[in-house]
């Protein structure tokens, strides 16, 4: 009996962890269920997505159709007539050649390059002021740069834009960067990371004659490149993301990042989907890969916590 | 041993940033607040002082969609807010219990996050136009935008409570496992007490985070059908951007949401406090 009891408590924990599974995997599918949808259909013709918009192999490139020709050798005429008039590529170069898209890639990616460059040295010099010099008012105007996190953007939006106008920068892309060249969280996490760094090595380095600039740059930040790293990764995809502020500054349809040129090709080709979603996934697709190449100093970030908005 | 010599020089580490932020923060404010006082002329730049008069239009104005923006931001909140409870801080918990598959799991869970959320919405846009059209339905939009919305954050989420689970200590569970508790009583005895920051914070920044939704409803919904997805952050950029001259009506409009969110501000900004107490 209570051996039987015992199997009914492996069998039930058994059962338990095959159902988490389950729901994981059921999850999962729900997480990854548009990225295939959106490749899916960004492979189709346009008869085919017109014919079904729902399924998420189009039918010229399903698998038996591709056994047959790679594999067996089969020539099918009506086949190769299809794969020859819509290429698996077609809505892509065609999103390049009509959209732009690639145009647009470029702006986001110097965006947000520039973007992660300027605020990362900002906050690097604020962050050391912060952790290490002595000045007065020093508490003040740090917990003043701190408030400035909480202000919703959605305050400073029309502000901002006045600013930059005044400032002559409305449609450039000095405009598009500007604001978030000052990152109150960046100057918060290094502040916080030089903190946890022993300053005995800085004593010693500035004993010996090295320089307050020499020992940021020689010592602090080669020592805090795990939090660069992440927090760089993370300016970088909040730049690459960002769509409010692109779309209010500029007006130039040549200096579009992606997300406000995506939106414009999508009024520009509002019958043409499969096109539209081949536009979306080059337009995500960067971004999924820096983060496979980051992944570990990523998973690390997480623990910072609270590193979107 | 640290030097108590003062640094002059730290005002010039300090200054770039500073002095950015101070422009696009707190004189913003100022010049949003001062904006919200007038009546904006597009042409000539300047305004005509008008006192509270754009304040009293957003709120009693007959064109004013400020109280219907309000319902349905604030319906838009709760969607999320209860919608991320049940979602993200269970499938943490189950995540935790997986061992072979973890990295994985996490992995695809995060990749909402890093995706544009205009991309997002274009796809969804169309799984919908597949699946029922909600987005076509005055009764199903908005919540067809928060399941998306839920759909974005709840990886992230997730794997911020993995973190704030990762940070009980063993022990806890131990010890109440030899006084004999059941596993129900853990959770609501020990991992809830124990998650309770990380609770707070995923839920006041999905809070703040949803009362601004702007991308996915200028991307699908445009604020209809029938004004049912129409929400603060999308009035607001229509009365600045789009219509000529409503820059000092928006900017009141967006002082009173500020107000709104400002209750959830000081909420984090406790949070924040005590974290950095934490920290230190």
């Amino acid at each position: 009996m209570n051996n039987a009891s015992l199997n009914g408590y492996r069998m039930r924990t058994r059962a338990m962890s095959f159902l988490t599974l389950l729901i994981m995997c059921i999850g999962a599918w729900v997480m990854v269920y548009p990225y295939f949808y959106a490749v899916g259909n960004s492979l189709k013709s346009r008869a085919e997505f017109t014919h079904d918009k729902r399924s998420l192999i189009p039918p010229r490139l399903s698998p038996s159709k591709l056994a047959d020709h790679y594999i067996l050798g089969k020539s099918d005429p009506a086949q190769e007539k299809l794969m020859k008039d819509w290429p698996p590529t077609r809505n892509y170069r065609e999103a390049i050649i009509y959209g732009g898209i690639d145009r647009f890639l470029c702006n986001s990616f110097l965006y947000a390059l520039v973007t992660t460059a300027g605020s990362l040295f900002f906050s690097i010099l604020a962050a050391y002021a912060f952790a290490r010099l002595q000045f007065p008012g020093r508490d003040f105007l740090f917990g003043m740069l701190l408030t400035t996190m909480m202000i919703p953007s959605v305050v400073t939006l029309i502000p901002q834009f006045l600013v930059i106008r005044s400032l002559g920068l409305v449609d450039s892309p000095l405009g598009v960067v500007l604001p978030s060249f000052v990152s109150a969280f960046g100057i918060f996490l290094l502040r916080q990371f030089f903190l946890n760094i022993p300053a005995e090595l800085e004593n010693a380095a500035l004993i010996d004659g090295c320089s307050r600039w020499g020992i940021l740059w020689k010592i602090l930040v080669p020592l805090s490149k795990p939090a660069l790293i992440t927090l760089g990764l993370f300016t970088f995809m909040g730049a690459w993301n960002a769509f409010e502020w692109p779309l209010v500054v500029l007006s130039n349809e040549n200096l579009y990042p992606l997300t406000v040129g995506l939106a414009l090709f999508r009024d520009q080709n509002t019958q043409d989907w499969p096109r539209i979603l081949a536009a979306g996934v080059m337009g995500s697709f960067p971004l999924i890969a820096l983060f496979y190449a980051a992944q570990k100093f990523l998973t690390e970030g997480i623990s910072l916590s609270g590193m979107k908005s | 041993m640290r030097s108590k010599r003062i640094n002059w020089s730290a005002y010039l580490y300090i200054a770039p940033a500073f002095s950015l932020a101070l422009l696009f923060s707190f004189f913003s404010m100022g010049v949003s607040f001062w904006t919200s006082l007038h009546q904006w002329d597009p042409f000539t730049g300047g305004g005509r002082f008008v006192g509270l008069e754009n304040y009293h239009r957003v709120l009693w104005g007959v064109d004013s969609l400020f109280w219907i923006s309000l319902k349905n931001t604030s319906l838009y909140v709760v969607m999320m807010v209860v919608g991320m409870m049940v979602t993200s801080l269970p499938l943490a918990l189950l995540c935790r219990k997986v061992r072979a598959l973890q990295g994985v799991f996490r992995t695809l869970y995060f990749l909402p996050s890093i995706t544009p959320g205009v991309v997002v919405a274009l796809i969804f846009y169309q799984i919908f136009g597949v699946f029922g059209q909600p987005l076509d339905k005055s009764g199903t939009a908005l919540g067809a935008i928060a399941l998306m919305g839920l759909w974005s954050g709840a990886g992230y989420n997730m794997l911020l409570f993995l973190a704030g689970l990762n940070e009980i200590p063993t022990d806890f569970y131990e010890a109440a496992r030899l006084d004999g508790a059941n596993s129900r009583q853990e959770f609501w005895y020990i991992t809830i007490p124990m998650l309770r920051n990380t609770l707070v914070f995923v839920m006041v920044m999905t809070i703040i985070g949803a009362y601004q939704v702007f991308t996915s409803v200028y991307v699908m919904t445009q604020g209809g059908p029938e004004r049912s997805t129409q929400v603060l952050a999308f009035d607001i950029f229509m009365n600045a951007f789009s219509v000529a001259g409503q820059m000092g009506y928006a900017s009141a409009a967006a002082w009173l949401l500020f107000l709104v969110i400002g209750v959830f501000v000081v909420i984090q900004m406790r949070l924040l406090r005590s974290r950095r107490i934490y920290d230190e």
